[in-house]
């Protein structure tokens, strides 16, 4: 099999008895090495408890998760910290003010997966953190600074070099753009582009906005209430959605030009979405 | 942490605290040895005197230095309230911190056991210790110690837990790092500033409750000099000494002062000052949005 | 033809207490039925000209030059009892955080009626059938149910609707919103967006939308400003601004759409919804 990914008939609740609330319903995907794919879905339709199910951060109520050939769910700790540390599965954050402790420079902050790993030097880890910090086009004057010292497009940029510098299999991207202002975001999506095609690096964007991932996806998947409701190729899922929701969710896209969807056709997609579920 | 000292020194306020907490310290150290007289020798042909050029501050009913015996009891008051922080720290900091990593059962007893300790009047529970294990200065300050361990307990937990949940963390955790190395390379610098703060707000209140116990007799005894003994003799003998009780009252209230000036100048570093206060805009922006009353 | 402009700013200039200027000159003018979208990104200075027009700039920020002409009142001189009689009631705003605008122990429904006697003078029981129709006019699905709902009972969207109902209860000429669409998801913000430009075709409403978005602007406004650190880089029509961007910062605004957004796919394909 060639899948990096698996994931399969994940269900995930919370609470229990009668205050029972399941978030995910059996969600299963698979992303091979090397893809760009892109998970849709609005607050509360459970792609951030996918990604943290993914992550071994929230246990799953059923299904698995595997990744490169072996189950990753349900590991204990011991398991899951080692399989952390081989660092094949890196996660960026939505906004890297948070997910970048502000009294640590940049130098540490790309170090810490390296260091925490161990076996290498510290000169090694020095010059990982480098080489990783220019991959996403930063100069290496930016090592000693703290994030606070950075621009919003350049804490991002950081975050990804952090990420990278542990030669990750798949980038798992949160929102990865939407805390950053126009200009940045350019920057930011320019380098997501290009990142990891020669290394074979996957990427899974995740995201409630079609309209912000589009250009940076081969594949999108359509998360509505807990279950994927369409998955296709982004050109398919953008021109020719098929669920009631994915209608909506393109007609709804904010576009320079408009699209070609009206408000008239979009009251009428609301009620199709209404009349469906 | 060090940038956190350094822009609290910033403050004027705080700098006139440090400058009086070197002075106190340097009396606590070297007090005894420039002591112009030996503290504890009597003299009983001046006794009860005004200052003079001999006796800066006067004597005693005993026809002790006055002023000898401020130097001197400098190094025991200063001593046990340290003492009493050094206690509350063991008994508070760490177990606050590891409040938030143990697990619920040693959060759970930790909660409880400072909830109770909350409970208990400070001067009571300060003089039922020495009643019990003797009286002594180490026995009332390890009694202080326990009484002000929740609130450096409460101040760590709250840091650490704050951190705990911060994304930082969280990606450290993705990275593989045990609970060691997130204390080490994250908590800890977060927690530091909270632990400073509190530790001279607390120094300033052990160093009065060491006062009030041994104004009242507690963890002292009767020869040796202390601040607050000084103030009780000096009390005692008001008539003849109006001014008496005066410049150890000084002395007390000025090192307390310089440690809250102090702790309230290492609060304002650590939160940012600089941000506008959100409330007022959102008032302002209420005037926009139609309201009834 | 002449242009009624019901809100014309010129030469605005808002400076800290030091004297730092933080915006630049600024000149817009909205035509009543009109709407005006102004972009940019934080601190473009796009929030601050829109508090200037409301009179409500944060603590140590001042107008210290340009006139806000407001149907030919220069809102810069103006008192605070007429700033009264004027906002809420001919000028309204709605902002990104509806939920923090709402007293969160009154259910939505009674701090609508609340406002409603107070700035209509209708009876309880009139305005209680008013806030009704207001709502449901908001889209708001079963308004009675809505009417007993707490703020907490409510989704983003469902609130911002329950903020732009009270901030047209006093039915104003000028609708400001600021981000007012910023925190919501696409479908919601499309709904949000589509309810805007129904008032304003069906009320005559006149609308100010800010947004760092120039796709939001662009879907229901007819005048656009671009600003950037404190000073407009460009202003026209949606339609020139769009297709003939003068200025570098508004082509990187438009490439990153065309670059990133579905607009690479539109190009190409007319979508099947």
């Amino acid at each position: 099999m060639s899948e990096l990914l698996e994931v399969d008939g994940v269900e995930v609740s919370y609470g229990r008895g009668r205050a029972e609330r399941r978030i995910l319903h059996g969600v299963s995907l698979s992303l091979a090495a090397g893809e760009s794919v892109g998970l849709i879905g609005e607050t509360g339709s459970g792609k951030t408890t996918l990604a943290r199910t993914i992550l071994g951060l929230t246990r799953l109520t059923a299904g698995s998760v595997r990744f490169d050939g072996e189950t990753v769910s349900g590991l204990g700790a011991r398991a899951l910290r080692s399989f952390r540390r081989s660092g094949r599965l890196q996660y960026v954050f939505q906004d890297p003010l948070q997910s970048l402790d502000p009294d640590v420079t940049v130098r540490d902050s790309i170090g810490e997966g390296l260091r925490i790993r161990g076996g290498l030097t510290a000169p090694d880890v020095a010059t990982r953190a480098e080489a990783a910090l220019a991959s996403v086009g930063l100069p290496a004057d930016l090592l000693g600074r703290v994030p606070g010292q950075l621009s919003g497009g350049q804490r991002q940029r950081v975050a990804i070099a952090r990420a990278l510098a542990l030669q990750p299999r798949l980038l798992l991207l949160d929102e990865p753009v939407s805390a950053l202002d126009a200009a940045n975001r350019i920057q930011v999506l320019d380098l997501l582009r290009t990142l990891g095609t020669d290394q074979g690096i996957a990427k899974l964007f995740i995201s409630h906005d079609l309209g912000s991932v589009a250009g940076v996806t081969d594949r999108i998947a359509v998360l509505f209430r807990g279950d994927i409701v369409e998955v296709g190729s982004t050109r398919d899922i953008i021109a020719r959605p098929q669920h009631p929701y994915t209608r909506l969710l393109v007609g709804s896209a904010t576009t320079l030009t408009g699209g070609g969807v009206d408000r008239e056709r979009r009251r009428e997609l609301r009620q199709a979405l209404a009349d469906h579920g | 942490m060090i940038d956190v000292l350094r822009a609290a020194l910033r403050l004027p306020s705080a700098k006139i605290a440090v400058g009086i907490l070197i002075v106190i310290a340097f009396l606590a150290i070297f007090g005894p040895l420039v002591a112009p007289f030996d503290p504890y020798a009597q003299n009983s042909k001046d006794l009860l005197q005004g200052p003079t050029l001999e006796h800066w501050l006067g004597t005693d009913d005993l026809g002790r230095d006055v002023f000898s015996r401020l130097l001197a009891g400098s190094t025991v008051s200063v001593l046990a309230a340290m003492q009493s922080v050094v206690v509350g720290l063991v008994l508070g900091a760490l177990p606050g911190l590891l409040s938030v990593y143990l697990g619920r059962t040693f959060e759970w007893i930790t909660l409880r056991i400072m909830d109770s300790f909350i409970t208990l009047p400070f001067l009571v529970f300060a003089i039922a210790m020495t009643a019990l294990l003797g009286n002594g200065l180490t026995q009332a300050m390890v009694a202080v110690g326990i009484l002000i361990a929740p609130a450096f307990y409460r101040v760590t937990r709250a840091a650490a837990l704050t951190v705990s949940h911060s994304q930082y963390v969280e990606a450290a955790q993705l990275f593989g790092a045990t609970t060691a190395w997130v204390v080490r390379k994250h908590v800890w610098k977060k927690v530091f500033p909270a632990i400073a703060v509190t530790t001279a707000s607390m120094t300033g209140a052990s160093l009065v409750i060491v006062s009030s116990l041994t104004f009242l007799g507690i963890g002292i005894v009767p020869p040796e000099p202390t601040w607050g003994g000084l103030l009780a003799t000096d009390l005692g003998n008001l008539y003849q000494r109006p001014f008496g009780p005066v410049v150890p009252a000084l002395v007390i209230i000025g090192t307390v002062w310089a440690l809250n000036a102090l702790a309230d100048a290492l609060k304002d570093a650590t939160t940012d000052a600089g941000a506008p206060p959100v409330s007022k805009q959102k008032r302002r922006e209420l005037q926009a949005v139609p309201h009834g009353a | 033809m002449v242009r009624d402009d019901i809100l014309s700013v010129t030469g605005l200039r808002v400076v800290t207490r030091d004297g730092d200027p933080l915006v630049h000159d600024v000149s817009l003018a909205v035509e009543r039925g009109g709407a005006l979208g102004i972009v940019g990104e934080s601190g473009s200075g796009k929030s601050l000209t829109c508090r200037s027009i409301l009179g409500i700039l944060p603590p140590g920020l001042r107008v210290d030059a340009g006139t806000v002409t407001f149907d030919g009142i220069d809102l810069t001189g103006l008192d605070y009892r007429s700033w009264q009689g004027l906002r809420g009631n001919r000028i309204s705003a709605v902002f990104q955080d509806p939920a923090s605008y709402l007293n969160p122990s009154i259910t939505v429904g009674k701090q609508l009626s609340e406002v409603l006697r107070v700035k209509t003078g209708l009876s309880r029981r009139a305005a209680h059938a008013r806030s009704l129709e207001l709502f449901e006019q908001m889209g708001l699905r079963e308004p009675a149910h809505v009417y007993r709902q707490y703020p907490f009972e409510l989704s983003g969207g469902m609130l911002q609707r329950v903020l732009i109902a009270i901030a047209l209860s006093a039915d104003p000429e000028l609708l400001i919103a600021d981000e007012a669409t910023t925190a919501l998801d696409v479908t919601v913000q499309a709904e949000v967006l589509d309810l805007l430009e129904d008032l304003r075709r069906d009320r005559g409403l006149t609308l100010i939308l800010v947004s760092h978005d120039l796709a939001v602007v662009s879907q229901i406004c007819d005048h656009v400003v671009v600003m950037r650190d404190g000073v407009v880089v460009e202003s026209g029509t949606a339609d020139d601004v769009l297709k003939r961007p003068q200025h570098e910062y508004t082509r990187s605004l438009i490439e990153h759409h065309t670059a990133y957004g579905i607009e690479k796919f539109l190009a190409e394909e007319v979508l099947d919804v």
